[in-house]
C-alpha cells in the first residue's frame, strides 16, 4: 500500500522570545511530519511551547529558524506563513468566533474570506454533522461552550483543509462536554480524511490519536 | 461622535464658503448695477455725448448706453444736512437699476423739481417722500466767490431707494441729467457713459475692443472698477477655505483615533480573520472602508447642517447680535441688509472629495497597522 502524501512538514523550527533575563528559547529545533489522514497529538506542560509550535506550524507566527510547509491541493507543499486559510484549519481553545455573527455566518465567513467554493448548503451540512443543525441562527452568546467549539470545528473544516490544527480544543469545557467534542472532532476529521494535529494536556485524548509526541525542553520526543 | 465631528467640519467649511460666495456675488452684482457693466470716462467731460452714444448703441455687444454726470453736493433740510453724491440720470431710462431698489414713492415721478434719495441720506436729513430738500452744488460756491448770491436748488423727494449697500443708501441722490448739468454748469457735456452689455462676463474683451480708435476715453470693465476689493474677497475665500479645511483635518484625526481604538479593541477578531486566511488588503479595505463610511455619513450630515444653518442664518445672526449687543454687523460693517448666499456646486464637490479622502486615509493608517501584525500577537493581546 503506497504511503499517504505529506500534508505538513516542519524542519528545524526554532523560536525564542525576549525576556529581561535574555532570550527565552521555547523551541530549539523541532521537526514534524504529518501525512494525510493521520492524527498527531502533542502534549507538554504549561509553558512548554505547545501553542507556539502550533502557531508556527499554521503560519500564525514566524520562526526564528526552520520552516513549516503544508499541502495545498493542486500546489503541493507551500510555506505556511503566506498561505493562511488555504490548506490548514484552526480550532482554538477559546473558540475565537465572531460575536456578531450567527453560527452559520461564522462558518461561511471562513469560506468567503478565502474565496473558497463552499456555500451555505455546505456550511449547513457541516453544522449538522457536528450536531448543530437546529442552532444555525444562534449567536455565539446564545450557545454553550461545547456548541461554540463545535461551530469552530465546522468553521475550520469548511475550506476542506489538508490538516486541522487544534489547540487544546477541550481546555475550556467540562469533562463530559470535552469528551463529546473530542469524539466529534476525531470523527469528522476521520470521515473527511483530514489530518489532525492536536495540542492537549490530556493523556486520554492524546491516546486516541495515531501518533503521540511530548514537547519538553524545546524539542519533540515520542510519548 | 466621529460622524458628528466630520459633519461639523464639513458644515463649517461649506457655510463659510457659501456665505463668502454670497458676499462676492452680491458685491459683483452691485458693482455692475451701480456702475454698469462698463464705464466710459475721460480725463475731461465728454464733449459730444450724442455722437458717442449713437456709436456705442450701434455696437452689437452693447445693450444700452446711458450718459451720466455725478458729483458731491451739500443736501440740507432746515437744521439737518448731509453730503449727497448726486448722479444725473435719464428719468425715462426703463432699465435703470435704481428702479429695482425703490423703497417708497415712484421712480417715474422724477423730474427737474424732484429728487430720489437713498434711505440713509433721507434719514440723516429727516425727510420722507413729499418733503423738500435743498441742494448746494460746487458750481454755486463758485458763483458765491464771484460775488453773486447763490440760491440753493430745491427738490421735492419723490422716491427713496434702499439697495442694502449702505455706501449707496447713505449718500445717493438721483436727479435728471439735464438738471444736474444746469446745477453743475456742465452745458451739454457729461462725465461719462454707462454701458450695459449683452455678456457682462466678456466685459474685458468688449471694453478693449470699444477702446480701439478712442484714445481720449477710457473703457473700464466692471471687474476693474473695484478690482482690489474683488481680489480681496477672492483671497479671503481661499484663506477661509484653508482655515476651515484644518477643522476637517482635526475631525479626521478623531476618526483616526476612533478607528485605532476599534482596531485595538478588535485585535482578537483581526487575528482570527488573518488565521482564517484574510489577506492584508482585505483588512486594509475593511477598516479603510469604515473610514470612508464615516466620511460619507459625516459629509451627508455636513450638507444637512449647512442647509439648516444657512436657512436659519438670519435668526442665528440675530441671536448672536442680541447676545453680544453688536447691532446689525452685516448692515453696518458689510453694507448688506442680510447675509448673502450663493451656493456653488463645486464647493460641495471639493468639500466632499477632500473629506472622503482625508477620512479614508485616517482609516487606512490603523488598518495598515492592524494588517501588519502577526495574528499570534493580535490574538494574544485581546
Amino acid at each position: 500500500m503506497p504511503e499517504a502524501p505529506i500534508v505538513l512538514a516542519a524542519q528545524g523550527l526554532r523560536k525564542a522570545f525576549a525576556s529581561p533575563a535574555g532570550p527565552l528559547v521555547v523551541l530549539r529545533s523541532v521537526d514534524l511530519t504529518v501525512r494525510a489522514g493521520e492524527s498527531v497529538s502533542i502534549r507538554g506542560s504549561s509553558g512548554s511551547g505547545k501553542t507556539t509550535l502550533l502557531q508556527l506550524l499554521g503560519g500564525l507566527d514566524v520562526a526564528d529558524a526552520g520552516a513549516a510547509d503544508f499541502l495545498v491541493p493542486g500546489r503541493g507543499l507551500v510555506p505556511a506563513r503566506r498561505n493562511l486559510g488555504k490548506g490548514v484549519g484552526f480550532v482554538f481553545q477559546n473558540y475565537q468566533l465572531m460575536p456578531e455573527l450567527t453560527a452559520l455566518e461564522n462558518v461561511l465567513l471562513a469560506a468567503r474570506i478565502t474565496g473558497g467554493s463552499a456555500d451555505a448548503a455546505e456550511a449547513r451540512a457541516l453544522l449538522e454533522a457536528v450536531g448543530l443543525g437546529a442552532r444555525l441562527g444562534h449567536l455565539p452568546a446564545q450557545l454553550s461552550g461545547g456548541e461554540c467549539q463545535r461551530v469552530a470545528i465546522a468553521r475550520a473544516l469548511i475550506n476542506r483543509p489538508s490538516v486541522l490544527l487544534a489547540d487544546e480544543p477541550t481546555g475550556n469545557l467540562d469533562e463530559a462536554t470535552g469528551a463529546e467534542v473530542m469524539r466529534l472532532l476525531l470523527q469528522v476529521v476521520k470521515e473527511r480524511g483530514t489530518a489532525l494535529v492536536l495540542v492537549t494536556h490530556s493523556r486520554e485524548f492524546a491516546a486516541r490519536t495515531d501518533h503521540q509526541w511530548v514537547l519538553s525542553n524545546g524539542a519533540l520526543s515520542p510519548a | 461622535m466621529s460622524i458628528l465631528g466630520v459633519g461639523l467640519g464639513v458644515a463649517a467649511l461649506l457655510v463659510v464658503q457659501t456665505v463668502m460666495n454670497g458676499f462676492g456675488e452680491e458685491h459683483r452684482l452691485r458693482i455692475r448695477e451701480s456702475f454698469g457693466d462698463c464705464v466710459v470716462v475721460g480725463r475731461r467731460p465728454v464733449e459730444q455725448p450724442k455722437e458717442l452714444l449713437a456709436a456705442l448703441r450701434r455696437d452689437p455687444a452693447v445693450l444700452s448706453a446711458t450718459p451720466f454726470s455725478e458729483g458731491p453736493a451739500l443736501a440740507r433740510n432746515g437744521d439737518f444736512s448731509g453730503v449727497a453724491f448726486v448722479r444725473g440720470v435719464d428719468p425715462a431710462d426703463a432699465g435703470h437699476p435704481a428702479r429695482r431698489y425703490v423703497y417708497a414713492g415712484a421712480f417715474d415721478e422724477l423730474d427737474d423739481g424732484r429728487v430720489i434719495l437713498g434711505v440713509g441720506l433721507a434719514r440723516a436729513l429727516r425727510v420722507q417722500v413729499g418733503d423738500k430738500v435743498e441742494v448746494w452744488s460746487p458750481a454755486m460756491a463758485e458763483r458765491a466767490e464771484k460775488g453773486k448770491a447763490p440760491l440753493p436748488a430745491e427738490f421735492e423727494v419723490c422716491a427713496l431707494v434702499r439697495t442694502g449697500f449702505t455706501e449707496v443708501d447713505d449718500r445717493a441722490a438721483f436727479i435728471p441729467l439735464r438738471r444736474f448739468n444746469q446745477l453743475w454748469s456742465m452745458g451739454d457735456r457729461v462725465h461719462g457713459v454707462t454701458l450695459r452689455l449683452k455678456d457682462p462676463a466678456a466685459a474685458y474683451e468688449t471694453a478693449a475692443r470699444l477702446n480701439v480708435g478712442r484714445p481720449a476715453l477710457q473703457f473700464v470693465p466692471w471687474q476693474e472698477i473695484k478690482k482690489n476689493f474683488l481680489e480681496a474677497i477672492r483671497f479671503e475665500k481661499t484663506m477661509l477655505f484653508f482655515l476651515m479645511f484644518i477643522i476637517t483635518l482635526v475631525a479626521s484625526f478623531s476618526i483616526g483615533s476612533t478607528l485605532f481604538s476599534a482596531v485595538i479593541r478588535r485585535s482578537r477578531e483581526v487575528g482570527v480573520l488573518v488565521a482564517l486566511g484574510a489577506r492584508r488588503w482585505q483588512l486594509i479595505g475593511l477598516f479603510g472602508l469604515q473610514g470612508l463610511l464615516i466620511g460619507a455619513l459625516g459629509t451627508g450630515l455636513g450638507f444637512l447642517l449647512t442647509w439648516l444653518i444657512l436657512a436659519f442664518r438670519e435668526q442665528i445672526l440675530g441671536g448672536i447680535n442680541a447676545l453680544f449687543g453688536d447691532g446689525n454687523l452685516v448692515a453696518n460693517v458689510y453694507q448688506f441688509s442680510k447675509v448673502p448666499l450663493h451656493y456653488d456646486a463645486m464647493d460641495f464637490v471639493v468639500a466632499a472629495g477632500f473629506t472622503l479622502l482625508v477620512t479614508t486615509v485616517a482609516g487606512l493608517v490603523p488598518a495598515m497597522w492592524a494588517a501588519g501584525r502577526k495574528p499570534s500577537e493580535a490574538m494574544r493581546d485581546a
